[in-house]
């Protein structure tokens, strides 16, 4: 078609209506002041009323825990996306489909990590994020190599062949399991972006810049945490996710690194990243890189919202939800076990 | 009639209470609801005020009210409303509440944890009995089967050897949901490389959910196979897919005493249960006996206490300080509650409540009854009339069902809709009762007296239009006479046709219907000319008649409001533009219709010709046909009359006070000059009681702004005018909707006579009562659809619009606020789910 956003409303403009009307929802700077005064979880409790959160807690029994408030956003949230899924059509119901697969392979590594240190499955499985269950996950015990997890869990569900690359017959553990996380998480990042890619459009546009830095992410984060692990350099390299502003040069740089000063020179060559390196560090008053990185994601994923008729609303709507919970959940927890010094080094968005 | 026609005189009120009587005080200003309280701390957060712990509190026993109410609902036990309103209780007895409440829930969650238990117990007792009576069918078949066996002789491999002793075949049985079957069956198969045996079977009957109380399917399986590796991946399959496993014994004898042992073991379990629930149903009837009055009892304690939150606290502490809007009238009332309050509460020190005086601009409060509320409502809609202007929902009560009126003018159509609200009104009290929550019949029921008035005014207008149904009414006898000698109305020449022209010079005898159209006109085919002229000529009277009193009403409000100049260089140059362009039309409608009989009926001048030559000064070839002599000096003087208005509305008062402003006459009064405004002086004389606690609040919001400079005063004048002078002439064209529509309503109903009932009166002999029977109630659907529902919503919009622009456009402000009392009624009525 010569100009989508023409047609875009007919399919897509009850969801993108509806997703604005979401994102008015999301806390701004003014509640997050009122929420770092708080001296009790009721607190919280009494302030979220006030806001778009409205009477979600009204029915938990005083005193309140941090995991009741956890569990109770995440339900929020999941009932918005499970609604905007039930009522989108293709070509959105597969996006949203493609959102919903990266919790897939959270709750596979999840239940895989939690077997191998012998938790019964029962117990694992209500962890799990609902936005990504699937009736095969339930099985996931029985797989102790990945050609198990392979045949047994994921051969039936779109995550299959993202785990072609790392299939073997050795043991599952924590380095293996590791790696098949990552490398799940890089075909799927591979084909997301390929797939927003043949969107085109505006969609194109938003998204690709948003899982570009996803993926740059990811491949400097693989590159701190593998340091002093005995993970090989190729194999580092083929963790990489390679469709980020970092390919191919970057992730070559990258892949030759042997301590945080490299990789912190291979990002001076990227303006974008060069900015987060220099002011992040774990001394106290600096904001941490993982920090950093969330920042920059909050600022990507509101520049989403600048553009109509596209597809990355939706993502960035889940990304910026996903990061408010988490900071209700830091304040939380900075009020539940009274330390309040670090209460204001949540993430603000609005 | 000051009462109707103004907002209630308002004042602002400080409130000395001491913080034991406070309480009690706010509940029965609560019972009376005619305080509204301002919020004193503005600034504070929620969770930082005085009385959080006291909300919080409050929230928790609405949380266990709710979950006690859920649990009433689950098992469809009535709850008692007996619709009292309780006291609010006072402070102290809120610890028996929270006890009783806490005592119930915790009664209830024990209860529902017993009877949890026993229904698991039962639940795998029962899923026991299925798979030991489906497993017998599995093995009997087994046994019978020969194809079966030969699978087996095929499972257990080539050598029947083996098959006799310790290569023995292995099962497992469980039950499972009954949707998981398929990726279940799918799952053993991919893991166990197709080396296993399944056998699964429904359970008819729907098991209960312990957890959830749902009814679910479930299904029985078996599952053979060979070898302790595949047992334990099959158990960790069924366990992944949360199968409950079951031991099986696998003799039969075994299998039957087994049975056998679980029946009686469900039969027990089955009375232990049978008593539970008797029990829960006993603690929840008596709890329902009481849900309602007290999650009232605990809405008002919160709702006090979230108004004691807007309080200040005096800096002794010893006192609360509340300031709050009250109605002058009702300070008496408003003592009394104070002082019963400070006495219920046993305190010595009595509540003290002072009037004072303030700059800011009161809510506005308009006292209404069940019959005028629906009236006010419709001028609230538009916008809230500013503090003591002149509210125009008494006359709307009439104007507004006799406009719709006007525009639905049909007997028949108007009783079938007065019928309807009567019943309404009749049933008022049981209706009420019902708290039906249905949008459609609420708007319906809110409106039932303006449309009860809008039913009987059509009525009326269907009598003046001669319409029932679109078919007239010969009541007092035709005044017309057709002499059977004249061309046109000989019988032969009538035979042909059903309408005749009907011509009044020497048909009409002289003396006219007595109310009314003559019937005579139904069967004319000049009808429509006749209403046209007749209805378009009544809707201009009836509009500028009402802009007239529109205007009228805003002299009130100047005089009101003490603005002379707004006097003299607006209302004055209003008045009389309108009448030089339209007073003089409505006249000159009435000399035509008292100057010309039916005999020169052919004569008279066209008015709306008239109007248009009267502004263009074209008198040119019409001057045989005036109305009266001297009429085109009279019109030219009014046109000019008119122009002149213009720059006398525009430039006046502007002028007036710049001239004012350089020769300084009131130079040192300019307060009551500016905007003549004396409000603020009133009060003057007034001691002030108290000297203001918090002055600096009162600075910020709704302070009139008294220097308004030339040019903003320029500007608005010019604005104003402008408005008033083009709206004068589009509002009288608006008004000939009510021609318009009127027109439309009775063309409709005349088709749908003639569309639809006529046929029925076609048919031959024999099968006409049948058709009109079903013809009938085709005719009698569509006109309440379509006459009745749809027309009639058209004509209240336009109404509506009629009132809103038109009307209220001459005087109404409409940016007042609206008086918001703390009351308990809402409280008492509001749905437990909101």
């Amino acid at each position: 078609m010569m100009m989508p956003e023409i047609s875009f409303n007919i399919d897509h403009g009850y969801l993108e209506g509806l997703l604005r009307g979401f994102k008015s929802g999301i806390l701004k700077q003014a509640d997050y002041l009122n929420l770092i005064q708080c001296e009790t979880l009721d607190d919280l409790k009494l302030h979220l009323q006030s806001t778009d959160y409205g009477n979600f807690l009204a029915n938990e029994p005083s005193p309140l825990t941090v995991s009741v408030i956890d569990d109770k956003l995440r339900e929020k949230l999941v009932i918005e996306v499970e609604h905007m899924r039930n009522h989108a059509l293709e070509p959105l119901s597969t996006f949203l489909d493609y959102i919903k697969y990266s919790y897939m392979i959270d709750n596979v590594i999840l239940l895989i990590t939690g077997t191998l240190h012998g938790r019964p499955i029962h117990e694992l499985l209500p962890k799990c994020h609902p936005l990504g269950t699937f009736d095969q996950l339930a099985a996931i015990n029985l797989a102790n190599t990945s050609i198990m997890l392979y045949n047994a869990v994921l051969v039936d569900t779109p995550l299959a062949p993202y785990i072609k690359d790392c299939i073997s017959a050795e043991d599952l553990d924590e380095m293996n399991v590791e790696i098949i996380r990552n490398t799940l998480y890089k075909s799927y990042l591979e084909d997301f972006y390929n797939f927003c890619k043949k969107q085109g459009g505006a969609t194109a546009d938003v998204m690709c810049e948003a899982l570009a830095f996803d993926a740059d992410r990811r491949a400097f984060i693989i590159t701190i945490n593998s340091f002093g692990t005995e993970l090989s350099k190729e194999d580092r390299m083929k963790l990489y996710p390679r469709c980020g502003n970092l390919y191919p040069t970057g992730l070559k740089m990258l892949g030759d690194c042997d301590d945080y000063e490299q990789v912190k020179a291979v990002a001076d060559f990227y303006p974008q990243y060069k900015e987060l390196f220099e002011n992040s560090g774990s001394n106290p008053g600096e904001k941490t890189l993982e920090d950093k990185f969330f920042e920059h994601e909050v600022k990507l994923m509101k520049k989403a919202f600048m553009q109509q008729f596209q597809f990355g609303v939706f993502y960035a709507y889940i990304r910026l939800k996903e990061q408010e919970n988490r900071n209700i959940l830091w304040i939380g927890e900075c009020v539940a076990q009274r330390h309040r010094a670090k209460i204001d080094s949540y993430i603000p968005i609005f | 009639m000051d009462a109707l026609l103004r907002s209630e005189e308002m004042t602002l009120c400080q409130m000395f209470l001491q913080s034991e009587a406070a309480y009690a005080c706010v509940s029965e200003l609560g019972e009376i609801g005619l305080v509204q309280f301002r919020d004193l701390n503005p600034d504070v957060n929620a969770f930082q005020r005085k009385f959080v712990n006291e909300i919080r509190r409050c929230e928790e026993m609405e949380r266990k009210l709710r979950f006690l109410e859920k649990e009433i609902n689950k098992d469809g036990i009535p709850m008692l409303n007996t619709g009292d309103n309780p006291e609010a209780p006072a402070p102290r007895e809120m610890i028996d509440l929270e006890a009783t409440y806490e005592k119930l829930e915790n009664e209830m969650k024990e209860v529902n944890s017993n009877s949890e238990a026993l229904k698991r117990n039962f639940l795998e007792l029962t899923e026991l009995k299925h798979i030991l009576r489906k497993t017998q069918t599995f093995f009997e078949e087994a046994l019978h089967d020969p194809s079966i066996a030969e699978e087996r002789v095929g499972l257990l491999g080539e050598d029947p050897v083996s098959r006799s002793g310790q290569q023995k075949l292995g099962f497992v049985a469980g039950v499972i949901l009954r949707e998981r079957i398929p990726s279940f069956e799918v799952m053993l198969w991919r893991v166990c490389r197709g080396n296993v045996f399944l056998r699964q079977a429904d359970i008819d009957s729907p098991l209960e959910d312990p957890i959830t109380g749902d009814s679910v399917h479930k299904s029985v399986f078996i599952i053979f196979f060979q070898g302790e590796q595949l047992k334990s991946r099959i158990k960790k399959i069924c366990e992944g897919y949360r199968a409950t496993l079951y031991p099986c014994p696998e003799t039969q004898a075994e299998r039957r005493e087994m049975a056998i042992g679980v029946m009686t073991r469900i039969e027990d379990l089955n009375t232990v249960l049978g008593q539970t629930q008797d029990h829960r149903h006993r603690v929840l009837v008596a709890a329902a006996k009481n849900i309602k009055v007290w999650s009232i009892k605990v809405r008002k304690i919160k709702a006090i206490y979230h108004t004691l939150n807007m309080f200040n606290l005096d800096v002794t502490q010893k006192c609360l300080i509340a300031e709050c809007w009250c109605p002058v009238a009702d300070l008496d009332r408003i003592q009394q509650a104070l002082r019963s309050g400070t006495e219920r509460s046993g305190s010595s020190v009595p509540s003290i409540i002072n009037r004072m005086q303030t700059r800011m601009v009161p809510p506005t409060y308009n006292r209404c009854n069940k019959f005028t509320q629906g009236f006010q409502n419709i001028v609230d809609a538009y916008g809230v009339a500013c503090y003591r202007e002149v509210n125009p929902a008494p006359f709307t009560c009439i104007t507004f069902p006799f406009l719709f009126a006007v525009m639905f003018g049909d007997m028949g159509h108007g009783l079938i809709m007065f019928l309807f609200a009567l019943f309404l009104v009749l049933k008022e009290k049981q209706l009420q009762a019902k708290k039906i929550q249905n949008e459609i019949f609420s708007t319906f029921f809110g409106g039932r007296y303006i449309i009860l008035l809008m039913g009987a005014f059509s009525v009326y207008t269907g009598l003046i239009y001669n319409d029932v149904f679109s078919k007239s009414l010969n009541l007092f006898g035709c005044q017309w006479v057709f002499p059977s000698s004249v061309g046109d109305y000989r019988l032969e020449a009538l035979k042909g046709t059903d309408k005749i022209l009907v011509k009044p010079n020497g048909t009409f005898t002289g003396s006219s219907y007595p109310i009314g159209i003559d019937p005579i006109w139904s069967l004319a085919l000049n009808k429509i000319a006749f209403t046209n002229s007749l209805k378009m000529k009544i809707s201009i009277i009836l509009g500028i008649v009402q802009m007239f009193f529109g205007i009228a009403l805003s002299y009130l409000n100047h005089r009101h409001f003490q603005k002379p100049l707004n006097i003299i260089f607006d209302f004055i140059p209003m008045v009389v533009f309108l009448f030089c362009m339209f007073g003089y039309l409505v006249l000159l409608i009435f000399v035509k219709w008292l100057k010309y009989s039916s005999t020169t009926a052919q004569e008279p001048p066209s008015l709306l010709i008239g109007l248009i030559n009267m502004f263009l000064f074209n008198y040119g070839d019409s001057e045989d046909k005036m109305i009266y002599s001297g009429q085109q000096g009279f019109q030219s003087f009014l046109v000019v009359v008119a122009v002149l208005c213009v720059p006398w509305m525009m430039l006046g008062k502007p002028m007036y006070l710049r001239y004012m402003k350089r020769y300084g006459q009131f130079k040192h009064q300019p307060l009551s000059v500016n905007s003549g405004d004396l409000m603020g002086s009133r009060y003057e004389e007034e001691v002030i009681h108290n000297p203001e606690v918090n002055g600096s609040l009162h600075t910020e919001e709704g302070v009139e702004d008294e220097h308004e400079n030339f040019s903003e005063v320029l500007i608005h004048q010019v604005i104003h005018t402008i408005e008033f002078c083009l709206g004068c002439i589009s509002h009288t064209a608006s008004y000939l909707r009510l021609w318009a529509l009127s027109l439309a309503h009775a063309q409709l109903s005349e088709v749908l006579w003639q569309m639809v009932l006529r046929i029925a009166f076609r048919f031959s002999r024999g099968w006409g009562a049948i058709g009109l029977f079903i013809i009938f109630q085709v005719w009698a659907a569509l006109t309440v659809m379509i006459l009745v529902l749809m027309e009639g919503l058209s004509a209240f919009l336009h109404a509506l619009r009629l009132h809103w622009v038109e009307f209220q456009s001459k005087f109404y402000d409409g940016t007042g606020h609206m008086f918001v009392p703390f009351s308990f009624d809402h409280i008492a009525d509001a749905n437990p789910d909101e």
